[in-house]
């Protein structure tokens, strides 16, 4: 049970025995947030201009792609949190750059810089580390744009990567990825209130993982998002999203191995001119693992929760 | 799976490229001024699906930042400097600018 703030700003109770008391933490903290920058928001109209919907939802992205001739820095860092037993925490951080050269087009790459601590999970080996752990590129093309005669606007992307250390035990590998998303957001309230969604298609190989000479291993990831977002003051929106994904073996969705429903809060908010964060939590509340016969959550390719955190600077 | 994921991404952006050019036979040019951080006119008109020329002179003395979201443009034009911004094809409305480096310097572009 945690608690939270209804439109008329009433304090409401919000009972789920399956949301984490860490997702009740990370609400309060938003709404902390919140208060902090409404307090200290000087806007002298009503302030409700026209805004980049691409980072509004969370984990899911809108499709917005910058202005042209925009650049951008960034710290992003998505953290995957408790796996069935012990101690799991995992986090990689983008140190991203991003350009607009156009109208249509955004790129954006960097390095990538994971953390592991890991303590007593069934099939993973203790760790404590920190390491460079790769680098991405991404480009998205924006293919339908908003208009006064068309709320709907469409983004594609694709993100490839490559990682030396694996992502979820922290061990040293060759790992190659490609993530291709369709990006879409619906203006259902001029300027106030989006409706985001994004489908996902992931595919990864990792060279050799156990060391025995079994060559590359291979995976996907089938998702789709919704994501609701709300701009209760000019620099702030808060919403929710919820994202249900599915893992296979192999590159084409091959063979099914599990699938997870999470959701969560979502938190949006202007610095300053030329400066943004953006925070989203999302636990797991529903999930199967195909190993794990009758579960009702799949830690085996996926966390009990996950957060994301990013803060840019645009010049 | 390289090959497909190619041809997807050639496709896209096949379509794209072809979206960027069909309309490049007409265009047409406004300018917009800002003097004592307004814009004049503030609101400016231009037709509707061509490329626009648009032209900013900045009369101040202190440089301005040429700003729209819904252009998707930015642009850093110096005191008493100018700058153009060459926009894509735009459906009918209205697209609101403004100056970042003074944002209650705000205009707008009317497409028709």
């Amino acid at each position: 049970m945690c608690l939270n703030m209804d439109g008329d700003g009433n304090l409401k109770k919000i009972a789920s025995s399956r949301f984490p008391r860490t997702s009740c933490i990370a609400l309060i903290a938003a709404g902390v947030s919140i208060a902090a920058i409404a307090g200290s928001s000087a806007q002298g109209q009503d302030g409700f201009y026209d805004v980049e919907t691409k980072y509004i939802f969370g984990f899911t992205e809108g499709s917005g792609v910058g202005l042209e001739g925009e650049k951008e820095f960034s710290l992003e860092s998505i953290a995957r949190i408790g796996k069935a037993d012990g101690r799991y925490w995992a986090s990689e951080t983008k140190l991203e750059y991003e350009f607009t050269p156009n109208q249509y087009i955004q790129f954006e790459l960097g390095p990538l810089v994971s953390t592991h601590v890991i303590k007593d999970v069934t099939d993973l080996e203790n760790r404590n580390n920190l390491a460079m752990s790769g680098f991405f590129g991404e480009v998205r093309y924006l293919v339908l744009e908003r208009s006064a005669s068309s709320p709907l606007a469409i983004t594609l992307s694709a993100e490839p990567e490559w990682h030396r250390i694996d992502e979820t035990s922290g061990a040293r590998v060759t790992n190659l990825g490609l993530e291709l998303k369709v990006n879409a957001d619906l203006e259902l309230i001029k300027n106030r209130l989006f409706l985001g969604s994004n489908l996902l298609y992931e595919a990864e190989g990792t060279r050799d993982p156990d060391h025995i000479g079994a060559g590359w291993e291979k995976e996907s990831i089938g998702g789709v998002s919704a994501a609701l977002s709300y701009r209760i003051i000019p620099s702030v929106f808060v919403g929710a999203e919820a994202w249900y994904l599915r893992h296979y073996d192999g590159s084409f969705f091959n063979a099914f191995t599990g699938d997870a429903i999470f959701v969560g809060p979502t938190l949006y908010a202007q610095l300053g001119p030329k400066a943004f964060m953006t925070a989203a939590w999302n636990a797991q509340v529903s999930g199967h693992d195909v190993e794990v016969p009758g579960s009702t959550l799949n830690f085996g390719e996926f966390t009990r929760s996950r957060a994301k955190l990013k803060f840019a600077v645009e010049f | 799976m390289i090959g497909t994921i190619a041809r997807i991404l050639l496709a896209a952006f096949v379509v794209g490229g072809t979206c960027l050019c069909v309309n490049a036979q007409q265009s047409a040019s406004v300018t917009v001024s800002v003097k004592n951080h307004r814009f004049q006119p503030a609101e400016i008109h231009a037709p509707a699906n061509v490329p626009i020329e648009l032209r900013v002179k900045n009369l101040d003395s202190a440089p301005m930042e040429f700003e729209s979201v819904s252009l998707r443009v930015e642009k850093v034009v110096t005191g008493n400097g100018e700058g153009i911004i060459r926009l894509r094809p735009l459906a009918p409305g209205r697209y609101e600018f403004f100056d970042d480096f003074h944002q209650e310097t705000r205009g707008a572009l009317v497409t028709k």
